[in-house]
């Protein structure tokens, strides 16, 4: 495997997680009815997606060229 | 039934079960499909729930049970049911002349275009109140109750606008020269300190 696909796949992995759990806690926050759930929502919730969206934005940055366009026999790894 | 939220909801457990998928398996980089997949999981629909979760939270603040679910503004949600129609709240809250599910927001939010957002920032300053600093004894209302969330909904209707009193007053209640609540003539408002002495109104179930 080339070392890019390998460092997207690990940013991919990262970027899944991170946003279904920043998901996770949005759905806590909107079925919890109290003070404090905006305060999750905004602080945890919205934080992870946001955080999960722009690792997801570097392995497109990461990846580069995509393959078919880069001539033949180069990788950017 | 199955409203905004029951959507949104909807929205971030497909977006959950998507980003779980290419968790699983994450997409080879050649695929033209897989990329799109991704795009869509790991940042339209995110974005969209993210926007979606604010709507959300902003709409569940304007909810009188989200406001006097703070133990301090208890006693200002009990004063909507004092059973005498001089309590301005109380009698605005009994006979509906605003809507009782959002009473507090609709008194207490400035109607400017980004009025609610500055009552939510306002509101995360009471969280901090409740939760760290602590809750004063007496709660005053912060800066002076402007006669602008009087005259949204009473500004042109006949029995304001006729009544003597007003039109003697006019241009002092539309400048907030003189106030509605503490000029002397409507001054009876939550007054929760009497709360104990007073007779409540009880709803038909």
């Amino acid at each position: 495997m080339r070392l890019v696909e390998f460092g997207m796949q690990r940013l991919l992995r990262a970027s899944s997680a991170i946003i279904v759990l920043g998901l996770a806690i949005e759905l806590l926050s909107l079925l919890w009815f109290h003070p404090l759930s905006f305060v999750l929502f905004a602080v945890v919730g919205a934080a992870l997606i946001g955080l999960g969206i722009l690792i997801y934005l570097a392995s497109l940055a990461f990846a580069g060229t995509p393959a078919a366009a880069r001539p033949a026999g180069k990788t950017n790894s | 039934m199955f409203g905004p939220e029951g959507i949104l909801i909807a929205l971030i457990v497909l977006t959950m079960a998507l980003a779980l998928f290419l968790f699983v398996r994450p997409p080879a980089t050649a695929g033209a499909g897989e990329r799109i997949v991704a795009f869509i999981a790991l940042f339209i629909l995110p974005a969209l729930c993210l926007g979606g979760g604010f709507s959300a939270h902003i709409e569940h603040s304007k909810e009188t049970k989200s406001c006097t679910s703070c133990h301090a503004m208890q006693p200002y949600g009990r004063s909507l049911y004092v059973d005498d129609p001089n309590y301005i709240p109380a009698a605005h809250f009994q006979n509906h002349r605003i809507p009782p599910e959002t009473a507090c927001y609709q008194c207490h939010a400035d109607y400017t275009f980004y009025g609610t957002l500055k009552d939510k920032f306002a509101g995360l300053e009471r969280v901090y109140i409740q939760y760290v600093s602590g809750p004063p004894k007496h709660i005053k209302f912060k800066g002076r109750y402007s006669n602008g969330q009087c005259l949204r909904c009473h500004a042109g209707a006949r029995d304001f606008e006729e009544n003597p009193v007003h039109q003697a007053i006019r241009s002092e209640l539309a400048s907030s020269q003189m106030s509605c609540i503490s000029s002397g003539c409507h001054d009876t408002v939550h007054n929760v300190t009497a709360l104990d002495h007073l007779k409540f109104w009880r709803p038909a179930q």
